[in-house]
């Protein structure tokens, strides 16, 4: 069995806690044996790009102690694993953690990327009857590489219909501290994301990113939008026989 | 000019060996690449790229029919001056096929403003893209650019297949050495600076015309 | 705050009233679907991009060398080679060469570097008259604006606007009984019949670079118009004034850098009229200018060039690639950067040339998303760059004392998970309480920047951690 350690960003962690459930769930569908290291925090990828490389740099330090020993670590984010994979050997560069962060970035997999490329599997087992097209988050595509890995999950899931797009690459405006700094701007970009959405046909946008979607999904909300932002584990962990809708960003969330 | 007062220049030059004491990361070294496609039949690649490009080029036998073409090409052409590139071989042509209209010829000086056409020979042909390769000695810098109508006489043997070979045989031939002025022309002046819509004729020709003879005598 | 911060964001906000987003993407759309038929051109266009990248990195790191070698080849043709430090310098010396040769009338071709230096003003100061020839910059200069982009000045104007702008005033040279008012060729013709007077009366005809060819001493120059042309055949002094980090090794270089320039400049194999010039017409040539000045501008180069992380910036051919492919340019347009370089590159390269902490914002005012980079023909890491702009920022400039405080609070935050999720339970439970009280979106809802413009998110009672924990192997 693939023993994997979740990395749940910590905005997935305290936000959208679905994202990471539904995420256990279709990676113990795919056969994994699912671990969660608690002692996990954050990747540093918020200090990093505001500049504030010190601070990150420690916390960086201790992300590489926590997942010192995972076998594989899986994340459902694009861009917090494009910060332990790409960024953490730049930002760590001449220290003693330089090295370990080379081993990291081969053991860190974003999840669809880990499904597909990790566990060579496109099919698992999810249904989800809907009109669904996908946004190509800007860590995934243009530093992970990864285009045609979520599609080929999405396509084997029973009766979706999957429509791309127009623009699908282009950025969705979230872009980390500059949503806040340039709310403006962020937002003219969401409404244009959320626009070619609308003109796809779509009842649903996903993507691998949760960052993204929380932001499209605010500017989906705030327009009266008929799409819907859904991560992509939300959509793989629907089954045929599942009782309940699939979790959207947008949902209250559940008392436990 | 008197000798112009220049300190910064020093001061230039020291900051760059200064700043160049520190090595610079390079991406890493690439095998030699073949970046664009060969050209296997130049002269038919010319024509079609002069089609793309809005150039016309007219294939003559000899330096006969390619008076006889220009001939009638400058029937169409409104009345007034033509400007020549004094050479021999235009000499030669020039008093076979215009009649009946001013020349004025590059050893009389630079063209007028008003001239109508401009002729001039060429230093070469590039197939790959369509292009004429002009240098001062071809009638000056404003005889391929003045007019509403550029003529080029050329002949097959001055077709290069790519701007690679143009570029190392200029430099074989000192070209750059020998002329103040070098101009690679690709098609008819151009622009689309108003909402993208493509507008020939902007500052510099609207009619590029490659007379192509299968020999130049 | 910078000065230059504010007026950024306010630019920012306004600009969609001013020219609709529309315009701006109908343009680059145009550009797109011609870029891409241009790289298909090409048998290896990464290959291409690191050919070019290559050539750029060899002529920095060596770059004194190239541009001594420039120099004596220029002079020993009778041309000038002026080094100029900063934009004054630059300033003065065109300046005066124009006052002392008695010039009138100036024809100026596209050069981002003349309007870096603010060129044309001190010339105007002087009583001559500038007339900008690139069509677009010539559209921009009668409406009195700066350029919208470093490739296409004029991308936010529609051809109704450029109409009004020539029957006001350009009303002598339009065609009087033209039945479509705003067709663009007969625009263009009026322009063309307006501007052949100021190119027949110029004696001085100023253009910029877009290399500079040491091996031969030559500067090269790219127009699709031939206005570059016309205004160094005959004016009799010909100035062109270009960065230090122009110059290429070999006339060869230009092969591949002429094709690479054109296609992520503007889809075309090759762009109509690609000049060398060397010198002033010599003695057995028909006409040309009598004087040929070469204008070296540092102006913050060097120093760019001493940084070894960054020196790489200099390699940009201000091909215009990057701006097209930022989906901040085309959300805000190039205006509002309020800067001659905007998009990408003046996001990178304007804090190095014209200071930090003044120009800080615009290496923030990005989402990093990464598209500028992979088209860069040149391979500049831009959005890294961005990010190292940021660093440096944090490092040596002065950053909001409350931003500097958050991340303070932040790291501690993160270095413990027990700290970690006990922070995280108490904001969620604020926020809850905060919400149900009717405040959301008050001056004391932390959220409120966030859903300023979005709908709140949902807050959940229970993190993933405190569920894992309960439920775990489940």
């Amino acid at each position: 069995m693939q023993k994997v350690s979740l990395f749940i960003p910590c905005f997935v962690d305290q936000l959208v806690p679905e994202v990471g459930i539904d995420t256990v769930r279709v990676l113990r569908r795919a056969g994994c044996d699912v671990d969660f290291p608690e002692a996990q925090t954050c990747c540093g990828q918020p200090a990093f790009n505001t500049g504030y490389w010190d601070e990150a740099r420690e916390v960086a330090e201790r992300f590489l102690r926590v997942f010192r020993s995972a076998e594989a670590v899986v994340c459902p984010s694009g861009s917090c694993t494009t910060m332990v994979r790409n960024f953490y050997p730049e930002l760590l560069k001449g220290t003693k953690a330089g090295e370990e962060a080379g081993s990291l970035g081969k053991r860190v997999f974003e999840f669809s990327e880990f499904i597909v490329k990790v566990l060579g599997i496109a099919d698992v087992g999810a249904s989800f009857p809907h009109r669904v097209t996908f946004h190509d988050a800007c860590h995934g595509l243009r530093e992970l590489g990864l285009k045609d890995e979520p599609r080929a999950l999405l396509r084997s899931v029973r009766d979706i219909q999957l429509v791309e797009m127009p623009c699908s690459e282009e950025c969705c405006g979230f872009g980390g501290t500059f949503a806040v700094k340039f709310g403006m701007i962020s937002a003219a970009m969401g409404d244009t994301k959320a626009g070619n959405a609308e003109a796809s046909g779509a009842e649903y946008l996903t993507s691998i990113d949760p960052s993204c979607l929380l932001h499209i999904d605010g500017i989906l909300r705030r327009r009266h939008s008929p799409v819907r932002a859904i991560h992509l584990a939300s959509i793989l962990a629907q089954t045929a026989e599942a009782s309940e809708p699939a979790h959207t960003m947008a949902e209250a969330r559940k008392t436990e | 000019m008197e000798q112009i007062d220049n300190p910064g220049r020093e001061r230039i030059l020291s900051r760059i060996r200064s700043a160049l004491t520190k090595p610079a990361p390079q991406h890493a070294a690439m095998q030699a690449a073949q970046i664009f496609a060969p050209v296997f039949d130049p002269l038919a690649r010319f024509q079609k790229e002069c089609t793309d490009n809005v150039a016309e080029c007219i294939l003559t036998p000899d330096s006969d029919a390619t008076a006889e073409n220009l001939r009638s090409l400058l029937q169409r052409i409104p009345s007034g001056e033509v400007y020549v590139q004094d050479a021999p071989v235009l000499r030669r042509i020039a008093e076979k096929s215009i009649s009946g209209r001013p020349i004025r010829w590059s050893s009389e000086g630079p063209p007028n403003e008003a001239s109508q056409a401009t002729i001039t020979l060429a230093e070469s042909l590039v197939a790959s893209t369509g292009s004429v390769l002009v240098a001062s000695c071809d009638g000056g810098r404003a005889a391929s650019v003045i007019a509403p109508v550029h003529i080029v006489v050329a002949g097959q043997d001055q077709l290069e297949p790519d701007l690679d070979a143009a570029l190392t045989h200029a430099r074989e031939r000192g070209l750059a050495a020998r002329n103040s002025f070098l101009c690679l022309i690709t098609g008819s002046s151009r622009t689309a600076d108003i909402e993208k819509i493509l507008v020939l004729g902007a500052h510099g020709p609207r009619r590029l015309v490659v007379l192509l003879a299968q020999h130049l005598d | 705050m910078s000065t230059a911060a504010r007026e950024f964001l306010l630019a920012a906000s306004n600009s969609a009233t001013l020219t609709p987003r529309e315009t701006i993407r109908r343009s680059i759309e145009h550009y797109e679907a011609a870029a891409q038929r241009g790289r298909s051109r090409f048998l290896d266009w990464e290959g291409a991009r690191r050919k070019c990248s290559e050539i750029k990195w060899e002529a920095l790191n060596h770059l004194d060398k190239y541009l001594l070698e420039f120099e004596q080849r220029v002079k020993a043709r009778g041309g000038h080679v002026f080094w100029a430090e900063t934009a004054e310098d630059a300033r003065r010396y065109v300046a005066d060469l124009a006052m002392q040769r008695g010039v009138k009338t100036v024809v100026k071709s596209k050069s981002m570097v003349a309007e870096e230096i603010h060129l044309t003003p001190a010339l105007e100061k002087q009583g001559m008259r500038v007339f900008e020839t690139d069509l677009g910059e010539f559209i921009v200069q009668l409406r009195d604006e700066p350029p919208y982009h470093i490739v296409t000045p004029a991308m936010h104007l529609t051809r109704a606007d450029i109409a009004k702008l020539f029957t006001e005033k350009l009303a002598d040279f339009m065609t009087p009984d033209a039945t479509v008012k705003d067709d663009p060729a007969q625009l263009v013709a009026a322009a063309r019949r307006a501007l052949r007077r100021a190119f027949v009366s110029a004696e001085m005809g100023i253009t910029g670079a877009n290399f500079l060819v040491a091996d031969c001493g030559m500067v090269a120059i790219t127009t699709n118009e031939g206005n570059d042309r016309l205004g160094t055949a005959l004016p009799r002094v010909h100035v062109a004034i270009a960065g230090i980090e122009k110059v290429v090794p070999r006339l060869e270089n230009l092969g591949t850098l002429w094709p690479v320039l054109a296609t992520a400049g503007t889809g075309q194999q090759i762009t109509c009229y690609n000049t060398l010039i060397g010198g002033p017409r010599a003695a057995n040539e028909v006409d040309g200018p009598e004087e040929f000045h070469v204008v070296l501008l540092d102006n913050g180069r060097s120093e760019l060039l001493a940084d070894p992380e960054q020196r790489e910036v200099l390699q940009c051919i201000r091909c215009g690639a990057c701006l097209n492919a930022c989906p901040v340019f085309r959300t805000v347009g190039g205006h509002a950067y309020g800067t001659t370089y905007s998009g990408p590159i003046g996001s990178v390269l304007t804090p190095h040339l014209r200071g930090l902490n003044e120009f800080q914002h615009l290496s923030y005012a990005s989402s990093l998303c990464g598209a500028c980079t992979s088209v860069c023909p040149v391979k500049i890491d831009l959005h890294h760059h961005l990010l190292q702009n940021r660093r440096n920022a944090v490092h040596s400039a002065d950053r909001p004392w409350l931003e500097r405080a958050a991340f303070k609070l932040w790291r501690w935050n993160m270095m413990g998970s027990h700290r970690f999720a006990t922070a995280g339970w108490l904001g969620r439970n604020a926020l809850s309480v905060l919400y149900a009280l009717g405040l959301g979106g008050s001056a004391l809802d932390p959220l409120r920047p966030w859903t300023k413009y979005r709908a709140a998110p949902a807050i959940p009672k229970k993190s993933f951690r405190a569920s894992w924990r309960k439920r775990g192997a489940d």
